[in-house]
């Protein structure tokens, strides 16, 4: 049906890629061709449905009232994330209180009390004796433990 | 030009702020953008008024994020584009078309130029998302190559050759129907 090998170009001449010598010769070609001017007029029409726009009438009043309420939902969400986190922080501050020293006590048979690991810290920043390095040990346990349980619970919430 | 960025920097600088005039204003600017690339995406135009508010409540919810007024309009663009995938997600494929829902705000009511534009929606309809979506936003009045590439996340020289290949497989579905849209052009 489209037998002019000069048809290729009507898309490259709507988009104005051609250069301007052959946008030149291109013109003077569709003078004559019968096919390339209907081709373009065919390329004229997709490209006015297509730079047509369409309004979705007035829709700002309902946009804002619908910003307002996810606002609001957010807000509402965003303390009951809060609370929540906050439930799991005590939980896993609990847990690691409680499981670790029965850890220990399973693992030494006695289990070291939280003012005793403290005391054997501050003796430690005078004398760092290799014996005591066991209760330093201890006390980034303690704290690794609590960071690893809020870390987790944040995942598993998520 | 100039002045309308810098109109647009205000505006934007004051939705920032919380003040509900701006808001309205920059919907107002860009609604027709979103509408017209959303309906030409999904084909529904319930879904599209939907999609087209749920992208503005998105762009507020993440104004704070918008630093400069040149790259407002892809932004926007961009988030609809996301939406409507999320869409495509849900449903799948898009639905029957219903552009004939569409009314003709110009004030005729004319069949065939609403043959016209079903004609060409569902050939549209048949290209691939990014194809449908590079027409939309290349044919868009006021849409530049570069914001183009923005939105599509592809160099100006790509989207080039995007919109070549993408309109030579528009004219390709469109074989068959040349009569209808000179008749009605």
């Amino acid at each position: 049906m489209n037998s002019c090998p000069q048809a290729e170009k009507i898309v490259d001449y709507c988009l104005d890629e051609l250069t301007d010598r052959e946008k030149e010769n291109f013109q003077t070609h569709l003078k004559t061709c019968d096919i390339c001017q209907r081709e373009l007029r065919i390329e004229t029409a997709i490209e006015n449905e297509l730079s047509e726009e369409f309004d979705p009438g007035f829709i700002e009043n309902r946009i804002r009232a619908r910003l307002q309420l996810r606002q609001a939902q957010d807000m509402r969400s965003f303390w009951l994330y809060t609370f929540r986190m906050a439930v799991y922080g005590v939980t896993a501050a609990v847990a690691a209180f409680i499981l670790i020293p029965l850890l220990l006590k399973s693992l030494l048979g006695s289990i070291p009390s939280l003012s005793q690991c403290a005391h054997e810290a501050a003796e430690l920043l005078g004398t760092l004796a290799p014996g005591n390095v066991f209760i330093m040990v201890l006390g980034f346990c303690y704290i690794a433990v609590f960071v690893v349980s809020m870390y987790s619970l944040v995942q598993i919430r998520r | 030009m100039k002045s309308t960025n810098d109109d647009l920097e205000n505006l934007i600088r004051r939705a920032q702020d919380g003040d509900e005039h701006a808001m309205s204003s920059l919907i107002t600017i860009h609604k027709a953008l979103i509408f017209t690339i959303v309906l030409r995406m999904t084909n529904d135009y319930d879904a599209s008024q939907d999609l087209t508010q749920e992208t503005f409540i998105k762009v507020f919810m993440n104004i704070k994020k918008v630093k400069s007024a040149e790259h407002f309009k892809p932004w926007v663009c961009m988030i609809a584009r996301n939406l409507v995938r999320d869409y495509f997600r849900k449903v799948k494929r898009s639905k029957t078309v219903s552009f004939e829902m569409i009314k003709d705000f110009h004030g005729q009511s004319n069949i065939d130029a609403t043959r016209r534009r079903m004609i060409i929606q569902s050939a549209l309809a048949r290209l691939t998302e990014k194809d449908r979506m590079l027409l939309t936003l290349a044919y868009y009045e006021g849409m530049k190559l570069d914001e183009v590439a923005e939105v599509m996340k592809m160099t100006p020289s790509n989207v080039k050759i995007g919109i070549h290949r993408a309109r030579k497989r528009l004219k390709k579905q469109l074989e068959g129907y040349e009569h209808e849209l000179l008749s009605a052009g």
